[in-house]
């Protein structure tokens, strides 16, 4: 059984694999933002080397825990090309578009930006384990960073991450 | 501290990492690297300090009793930055101000490179340590940029302690950099060596033209220190208040560093800090002598800034 993702007169795209995790994430020379992942794949779509991503970390379940960090979310949509998409290690390019959001939590500064698109690319491995998990490393840039003049000023560019998935549903082989 | 990482890392890409680890070429004539221009401080301290003495005579109960504002610059700057709140002060009589010039700074550029941040706080403790000597018992500190952070140390490790400083004004203060590539300078910086700033006609001579990439990473070490001791929080000691005042747009240090520092630093009695946001684009506005393009609004925003500073500091 699959669900239905895209249809025309001729042929069915079905999702065929979906895994959900969880994910840890420090920016370069600032905080840890945590959160949950989920990745997508649909079997015509270039073999599964193409994968969807929806994904979301924030400071609220890393640095902020406890502490004066800024409280701040990431929501993440992505689009990621798997070499070697057969094999356990598959090498990844990612494309991220999402949402950034900083809680400053007075009013003082309401007069500065809080929120951001984020567009930005990552790289990465991912290794496939024969029972159903799947580890994945990347290191990303995000070219909508705050540089002073506009854009939140704790949205860094340069982070690291680790995932690892849970395989819900797998029906490609 | 005007530098951009992203440019001088295009060049070298561009280059093929060409001259990395070479020595700048320093005109001795017109740069502060230099080994002939040096901050006026060092020739003539007691024009700068108000702990030494002009007269060889104890200070006056009236001066003891006067306030006092021990101001300090930023990275890579020189006194100069604080000219314009010494004639402001002149003019208005009724507060003394120490011009304190940082370790490592105003001399060479060897001087600067072999510089830690610890010893670019050391003369804002020893000008303390001075006017504490002479009996003055009016003590206050404004700083701009990376002199922030500076004192801010001081104050958590309470080397600054109770009573020790009435009001602390921070202008422009740097925890978060706006130049987020500030953050690779530790891998990238060995490679670049140093940074070469571009400075208007009348800033050269009071401000370093190059940054050494040891230098960086010492500002690195500092700010990241800062918001980690801001994280897990703490207290101005009892007797001290503080005001920062922040530029919204501030293309040197990121405007959400007031927003770390007031919700990491409160004062003794656990209430809020203040805080003013200014409407300028310029970084550290309390200095326009040397720049180019002053508006009247930026001149409106500093006479503001002055005029409240000393209200705090009189009243």
């Amino acid at each position: 059984m699959g669900l239905q993702a895209q249809s025309d007169t001729t042929k069915v795209e079905r999702l065929r694999i979906i895994k959900g995790g969880i994910r840890i994430q420090k920016t370069q020379k600032l905080y840890w933002e945590n959160g949950f992942t989920l990745d997508l794949a649909c079997n015509r779509i270039h073999d599964y080397r193409i994968h969807f991503g929806l994904s979301y970390v924030s400071s609220r379940l890393g640095s902020a825990m406890g502490s004066n960090a800024i409280k701040q979310d990431n929501y993440i949509f992505s689009t990621a090309y798997h070499f070697r998409s057969k094999k356990h290690l598959q090498p990844i390019v990612r494309l991220n578009i999402g949402y950034f959001y900083a809680d400053y939590e007075d009013p003082i500064f309401d007069v500065l930006p809080n929120t951001s698109l984020i567009f930005g690319l990552a790289v990465g491995l991912a290794y496939e384990f024969d029972f159903p998990l799947t580890v994945s490393l990347n290191a990303g840039y995000t070219l909508t960073a705050g540089n002073g003049s506009s854009g939140p000023g704790t949205l860094y560019p340069i982070y690291y991450q680790m995932s690892v998935y849970y395989t819900i549903f797998d029906q490609s082989k | 501290m005007k530098y951009s990482i992203l440019s001088t890392l295009l060049l070298i890409i561009v280059l093929g990492i060409g001259a990395c680890s070479k020595s700048p070429e320093i005109d001795d004539n017109t740069m502060l690297d230099g080994d002939k221009i040096f901050d006026p401080s060092l020739y003539d301290s007691a024009k700068y300090l108000v702990s030494v003495d002009t007269d060889g005579l104890p200070p006056t109960t009236a001066e003891i009793n006067t306030p006092v504002v021990i101001v300090a610059h930023g990275y890579s700057a020189t006194t100069f930055e604080w000219d314009d709140f010494r004639t402001f002060a002149d003019k208005n009589g009724g507060i003394l101000i120490s011009q304190v010039l940082l370790g490592g700074h105003g001399r060479t550029y060897e001087d600067f490179k072999n510089s830690s941040w610890e010893d670019w706080q050391e003369s804002i403790m020893d000008e303390y340590n001075a006017l504490k000597a002479k009996g003055y018992n009016n003590i206050n500190f404004a700083g701009s940029s990376t002199a922030c952070p500076l004192v801010m140390d001081l104050l958590k490790s309470r080397k600054i302690g109770t009573n020790g400083m009435r009001h602390v004004f921070l202008i422009d203060p740097i925890v978060i950099p706006s130049d987020k590539l500030l953050t690779i300078v530790g891998f990238l910086g060995p490679m670049l060596g140093y940074l070469e700033t571009s400075l208007d006609t009348a800033e050269e001579g009071h401000w370093y033209h190059f940054r050494p990439q040891e230098t960086l990473q010492e500002l690195l070490e500092l700010t990241e220190k800062t918001r980690k001791d801001l994280e897990t929080g703490y207290f101005l000691p009892a007797g001290t208040d503080l005001k920062i005042y922040k530029s919204i747009e501030d293309p040197t240090a990121d405007a959400v560093s007031a927003v770390l520092i007031y919700k990491g630093l409160k004062k003794h009695d656990r209430s809020n800090i203040d805080v003013e946001m200014l409407d300028s684009k310029l970084h550290v506005i309390t200095r326009l002598n040397g720049r180019e393009g002053v508006t009247q609004h930026d001149r409106d925003i500093q006479q503001h800034v002055f005029n409240d500073m000393y209200q705090i500091l009189t009243h």
